[in-house]
């Protein structure tokens, strides 16, 4: 198709020389195809009042088509279109972008962490007043959420070797943990196989 | 919950198959001595830990009650956590969100007269004025007033709406409030027929019947004409304030998949392109 | 019951409470607070506009105004180091550890070639063609964990991304487009809808050129011969053996190419998809097709 034309055209701008221009959407690229127009759409210049044609009676009132029902190409365009829902994740053997798939295990537990719409955890990190005030959130807890409450404040103490202040929202399905430790939590949640 | 079921069915002598997944959807399993069907689900978005719910499939034939079957529900629509607030400000929302004020004040440029100034500025040992429509003065125009065609317009926030009906099924299911119904099939077009009906079963006064298709068989739209208190909506008028001011909500089969359906399909894709449409651009 | 699960035990205590209906919700306590105009002292008076002067009596002096004397935007000369700013392409960022994060998890195929277009529907990537972004720039980091063996075609890449690439027996193209084409990437759906026919890609403009048609950074204008060489070069100089692809059984997927004039792969320009009948019109005018297979 335009494999010729794409080595011809590449440099064309630098044979035209300061002066000269070529239109980004010049249908010849500045590259001169043949030696005389081929159609309408090729050769007037419609620009220049003097060297314009006159205004003729237009022949083609529509151009003529032909509609492909059940087209060979139709997977390319419905790979173009978004997705209806978030697909599954497929099980592989590894993951070298570092996401951990949750584990079966995790649903004989008491409490339970379900992964969001996009299959990560819901351990989220509130950061307000300028950055003073640094808060971690759990949420979407279910299950029993004091028990859930009682492990997470027992990990982080031995992790932190100081007392951790938690905030339990029954009603909200919450627990907020003051301070930043949303990496402590996402380590405890994935050995828990959330 | 599911303990006080599975006993009941005992007492009525049927059998229940083992709660295994089966991969088939919507697989129905007659058990040997009656016709009750069991109906278990498989659905696209598999319930992660909460246990599905189970309701009686009923019938609107006779006014007596039967029990059809049963029939599973996915947790993540009618076992949310009730919100008493969400519902609160969903209700609020669908009352401001269509609202406009008419009330209407006039300014002290709008009231009429008061282009002169009433008398010379000193001399006089009087309050200095210019005009005697300002707002100090009596019959003078209100400074801060209600400006006609106001609208309260607002958008909540696309997950709180949805949170929003899947609370209210859910606290209508815990509260007895909810019933799944074969089909909306009546033998009569007598709206006594139906109040019969809801006395003998003790639903509330007001019915709200939820359909999945906006076209319903003859008699039962003949019957609900002359009844104000029971209501016929499709699903996509299914909403908080409309589920709380009727005391019982009756689903159709069809409906209850359908609204199932499409709140777990919201509820796992990127809604971000729908939600831009309300987003606003200020800062 | 006495069920320690929050939701079944708050579902079982609706059960005894009475029914819920408009006239017994509420919001939360303190969600809303009522703001009612100062008065007296504290929060009243003069309300925060201070005294006399165009402050209380609302008619401010202009921004930069410093009361007379020489203001600093007129005091301090202009100096020009952001001089035609806004005539630069932007090109966003998009990590090779988000690349990899959305081939986990499924978000796009890659046993098809990947484009912006993929990129932008797995949901990661958002970019504006409207403020000067010209598409994606493939930045190193996540560099050392990559690993997998793609086709992507990129507007911007660096040499070690290259070799990351490379290293994994994938294939990196960078190409050009210009920004009706970006507009049409970002949303093919609602240009679909549009009933328009797919245009043509335009050509780099004069100083992208360079970076478009040199195999050092694999541009799409560029001779194929010149690009294998490099992937020897480049291979040679990180020290990893260059991949045999010819040998790959995805050979095909890997060396699939767009043309230079093509903005979506397998669709023409001159083609006008309809979503709704699942056909597409091909134009069959000679002027027609000679002006979009140019």
């Amino acid at each position: 198709m335009a494999t010729v034309l794409r080595s011809q055209c590449a440099f064309a701008r630098l044979f035209v020389g300061k002066t000269g221009q070529i239109l980004n959407n010049a249908i010849d690229l500045g590259v001169k195809l043949a030696p005389e127009p081929q159609s309408a759409l090729l050769s007037k210049n419609y620009s220049n009042y003097a060297h314009s044609p006159f205004v003729t009676k237009i022949k083609k009132e529509q151009y003529e088509y032909e509609i492909v029902k059940k087209p060979p190409e139709w997977t390319y365009v419905e790979r173009l279109l978004p997705f209806n829902t978030i697909p599954a994740v497929t099980p592989k053997e590894t993951y070298p972008s570092g996401w951990i798939p949750p584990r079966e295990e995790a649903k004989n537990l008491p409490f339970f962490l379900p992964r969001t719409k996009f299959h990560d955890l819901p351990i989220y990190l509130h950061v307000t007043y300028r950055g003073m005030r640094k808060i971690s959130k759990i949420k979407r807890i279910e299950g029993d959420i004091w028990l859930l409450n009682d492990e997470i404040k027992k990990y982080l103490k031995e992790k932190n070797k100081r007392y951790v202040e938690t905030r339990v929202q029954e009603v909200a399905r919450f627990i907020e943990v003051k301070g930043d430790h949303v990496n402590y939590l996402i380590e405890w949640a994935h050995t828990k196989g959330f | 919950m599911t303990s006080v079921l599975i006993s009941a069915i005992k007492r009525l002598h049927i059998s229940i198959t083992p709660p295994l997944r089966l991969y088939s959807s919507n697989v129905t399993v007659t058990p040997a001595n009656t016709n009750l069907t069991i109906t278990r689900k498989e659905w696209a978005f598999q319930p992660q830990y909460t246990k599905p719910r189970e309701v009686w499939i009923e019938n609107l034939d006779t006014v007596e009650e039967q029990k059809l079957g049963l029939f599973e529900l996915h947790p993540s629509v009618y076992a949310a956590s009730p919100r008493i607030d969400i519902m609160h400000q969903n209700v609020i929302w669908q009352r401001k969100v269509r609202w406009v004020s008419w009330a209407h004040t006039k300014t002290r440029a709008e009231v009429r007269g008061g282009g002169r100034k009433p008398w010379p500025q000193k001399g006089l040992g009087r309050a200095r004025h210019g005009s005697i429509r300002s707002p100090l003065f009596r019959g003078g125009g209100v400074v801060h007033g209600p400006r006609s065609g106001k609208s309260h317009f607002f958008m909540l926030p696309f997950y709180t709406r949805i949170l929003g009906l899947t609370t209210t099924i859910s606290a209508k299911l815990a509260q007895d409030d909810l019933h799944v119904v074969k089909d909306l099939e009546l033998p009569t077009d007598e709206p006594g027929y139906l109040e019969e009906l809801i006395e003998k079963r003790n639903w509330g006064p007001s019915v709200l019947i939820v359909d999945d298709t906006d076209y319903a068989p003859r008699n039962i739209t003949a019957a609900l004409d002359n009844l104000p208190h029971v209501n016929i909506m499709p699903v996509y008028g299914l909403n908080v304030y409309s589920m709380l001011k009727h005391d019982t909500l009756v689903l159709t089969i069809a409906a209850a998949e359908k609204i199932e359906e499409r709140i777990l399909r919201l509820l796992h894709s990127d809604t971000r392109q729908q939600q831009r449409a309300f987003q606003l651009d200020q800062v | 019951m006495g069920s320690r699960q929050i939701v079944e035990k708050s579902l079982s205590m609706l059960r005894s409470l009475p029914r819920i209906s408009l006239a017994n919700i509420r919001d939360n306590p303190n969600c809303k607070k009522k703001s009612k105009r100062g008065r007296a002292q504290h929060g009243g008076d003069k309300h925060g506009a201070g005294n006399k002067g165009s402050g209380q009596r609302q008619n401010f002096m202009r921004l930069g105004y410093e009361t007379g004397n020489n203001p600093f935007y007129l005091r301090v000369p202009q100096e020009h180091y952001y001089r035609g700013h806004h005539l630069k392409r932007e090109y966003p960022p998009f990590t090779l550890l988000q690349l990899q994060t959305i081939i986990d998890k499924d978000w796009v195929d890659i046993s098809k070639p990947i484009d912006i277009a993929s990129i932008i529907k797995s949901g990661i990537y958002t970019f504006y063609p409207d403020q000067k972004q010209f598409g994606i720039h493939l930045t190193d980091e996540g560099l050392d964990n990559f690993s997998a063996k793609i086709n992507i075609e990129v507007q911007w890449a660096s040499e070690q991304v290259i070799a990351a690439i490379e290293r994994n027996g994938g294939v990196i193209t960078t190409a050009y487009y210009d920004p009706h084409s970006l507009f049409l990437l970002k949303n093919p759906k609602k240009f679909f809808e549009s009933g328009q026919a797919i245009p043509r890609r335009m050509i780099p403009p004069p100083d992208a050129i360079e970076y478009y048609t040199s195999a050092k950074t694999r541009g799409y204008l560029a001779d194929p011969e010149e690009i294998s060489k490099e992937r020897l070069k480049l291979a040679q100089k990180y020290g990893y053996d260059l991949p045999n692809i010819e040998n790959d059984p995805n050979y095909n997927m890997l060396c699939e190419r767009k043309d230079p004039r093509q903005i979506f792969y397998g669709l023409q320009p001159g083609w006008v998809v309809n979503l709704k009948d699942n056909c597409i019109l091909k134009p069959k005018d000679q002027d027609l097709l000679q002006f979009f297979n140019s």
